[in-house]
């Protein structure tokens, strides 16, 4: 657990001492405050569009913060060779890939804190009221993020850099438009395209689960069951696609 | 490979030159093997055919071998950074996969891999926390090593501003902090200055002096000729002959070489391996087995024998004699 802790927070450090980690905050920032210009310059309620644009901020930076600092972070480990000095140490592989996570989930935690917490202000200067369910909107969405990390840590063991960029993308792209891939299967004649598509779908997160922002903006009720379903959803993804990554990096020889 | 093992006999009793005394093994490899798969489109590469060795507990084991032989391989496997295809790998008495084991290695890897945004203080205490050590004295703990490798005044520096032979420095340190009974080095004296060195083997040597066993590997053969007990020269993934270094380089007198004064004599029988006249003074380096030809000849043409020496074999010489062996 010591040397878990130990890694998790050597990648924190890491993470915050690197000046790309603050060029993806400060862009976040800067959007979620711009948000008020947007909203000043659409027909419509601006507080609305200040809150679906700065949580749309929200998800996408923190998107780009996962997929970066996930390579940046894992790959630069093994490419670098410092894992070396890690593995010959009293630490498990499993321990190390799980403290690696750890560490990029509280980095993806701590900007997202940031972010939210800058929406949040900006909202209560135009409104004048605190609304506390743009944090609930940050801790779903730091839900999304965390299966994201998980397969951003499985990609990083398991290929290249840029590749493994690349394909935790296409998660995060695949797994919002999952849902309507699933819907589309009904119009699609094919049995073959009926069942890759149905592939997709169970193999992939379902990322929707954890996107209340409609409600969130519009004020509309939130259902405790699909709270609660995309928690569960959350955790059996991470843990299952966190396996994977430590049954691909426990028998892999490093050079 | 029995041959291989000559400094032991079966009841792991590690042979000196006078005579045999009872040691414990702190590092036993037998028989490893690892190929190396690198693509689709690729020839496998072996490199390690069936590797054995023991280290006994105490000594300075140098592990010499040309590039490519197989030496950093051999301590990925023992550090478990990568996974023999067979073989066993024993640390002080347990298997090297169990953390026990880790806990009583310490390691310095071949080029130093580092954290360039860490100072050196702040690697060594994620080193310790890695092997969890006592956090009450930590601080004296890294303050010690950092004076042992001379790294005091330059510890709240980021490692991407050390030098190498800073980094190497800062490596020895961490493979000290947890005061390992078996301390694995890969090439822990390259690209050091001559200072560097003299310091990394004074570090080296004091260990030792403690009691510390220093498997330590390299291709510098003057390194080995100067502190380790023992050698096991490793090449194309096998060793090719171990014992102690001091056996090695007297066990073998290939030639003599002999200096008399005057000129050579024009109708000497004996076969000379080479000859050289310079002011008033000859030599002649023959084989061992025409050194008593020599001797009688010169007695009969009346030359003065300044002296004769042997000319024992190098670990050079041996190394390169294995290279020979196996084409490599």
């Amino acid at each position: 657990m010591r040397a878990m802790r130990a890694i998790a927070a050597n990648t924190f450090r890491e993470a915050i001492r690197d000046r790309i980690l603050y060029l993806f905050v400060g862009f976040a920032v800067v959007m979620v405050v711009s948000s008020k210009l947007f909203g000043m310059l659409t027909v419509g309620d601006e507080t609305k569009i200040i809150k679906d644009i700065g949580l749309a901020a929200m998800q996408f930076f923190s998107m780009l913060i996962a997929v970066m600092m996930s390579m940046i972070l894992i790959s630069r480990e093994v490419d670098n060779r410092t894992v070396f000095n890690i593995l010959a140490k009293p630490v498990r592989r499993w321990q190390f890939i799980l403290g690696k996570y750890l560490g990029l989930v509280t980095i993806v935690g701590a900007n997202l804190l940031l972010i939210t917490v800058v929406l949040m202000l900006t909202v209560l200067v135009v409104t004048g009221e605190l609304d506390l369910m743009l944090c609930f909107a940050g801790a779903m969405t730091m839900l999304e993020m965390m299966v994201l990390a998980a397969f951003a840590t499985l990609f990083a063991v398991l290929t290249r850099p840029i590749l493994g960029s690349l394909m935790t993308l296409a998660v995060f792209v695949v797994g919002h438009l999952s849902a309507d891939l699933w819907l589309l299967t009904r119009q699609i004649p094919g049995a073959l395209t009926r069942a890759v598509i149905a592939i997709v779908y169970y193999l992939l997160p379902n990322l929707e689960r954890f996107n209340f922002r409609t409600e969130v903006v519009h004020d509309l009720s939130i259902s405790g069951a699909a709270v609660g379903w995309a928690v569960v959803y959350a955790i059996a993804f991470i843990i299952v696609v966190l396996f994977l990554a430590n049954l691909r990096f426990r028998g892999k020889d490093l050079k | 490979m029995g041959g291989d093992r000559r400094g032991f006999d079966s009841d792991g009793i590690l042979k000196g030159i006078g005579g045999s005394f009872m040691k414990e093994i702190a590092l036993s490899v037998q028989d490893l093997q690892k190929t190396f798969h690198p693509g689709l489109f690729e020839a496998s590469i072996e490199v390690l055919k069936g590797l054995s060795f023991e280290v006994a507990s105490g000594e300075i084991f140098g592990f010499l071998g040309p590039n490519g032989a197989g030496k950093t391989t051999t301590i990925k496997a023992i550090t478990e950074i990568v996974y023999p295809d067979a073989g066993d790998i024993i640390i002080c008495g347990l298997p090297h996969t169990s953390l026990e084991a880790k806990r009583r290695l310490g390691f310095m890897t071949e080029s130093p891999y580092f954290y360039r945004h860490l100072t050196g203080r702040e690697f060594l205490r994620f080193c310790g926390e890695l092997l969890a050590l006592d956090r009450s004295d930590l601080g004296d703990r890294i303050a010690r090593v950092l004076g042992e490798v001379g790294m005091e005044g330059r510890a709240d520096r980021t490692m991407g501003t050390y030098s190498k032979g800073m980094l190497q420095r800062v490596a020895l340190a961490q493979a000290l902090l947890g005061d390992p009974e078996l301390l694995i080095l890969d090439e822990p004296m390259s690209g050091l200055d001559p200072v560097g060195r003299r310091d990394v083997r004074d570090i080296i040597l004091a260990r030792a002096a403690a009691g510390v066993t220093i498997f330590f590997s390299t291709h510098i053969i003057p390194d080995v000729e100067m502190i380790c007990d023992r050698v096991a020269m490793i090449v194309d993934g096998r060793v090719r002959a171990i014992g102690a270094v001091s056996e090695m380089m007297s066990e073998q007198a290939v030639s003599y070489e002999a200096t008399f004064v005057g000129a050579m004599p024009s109708d000497l029988q004996t076969p000379l391996e080479a000859h050289h006249v310079a002011s008033g003074v000859s030599w002649v380096r023959v084989a061992t087995e025409n050194r008593d030809q020599l001797i009688r000849e010169l007695g009969e043409h009346g030359a003065q024998v300044v002296s004769l020496n042997p000319v024992r074999t190098t670990l050079e010489d041996l190394l390169m004699r294995h290279y020979e062996e196996t084409g490599s």
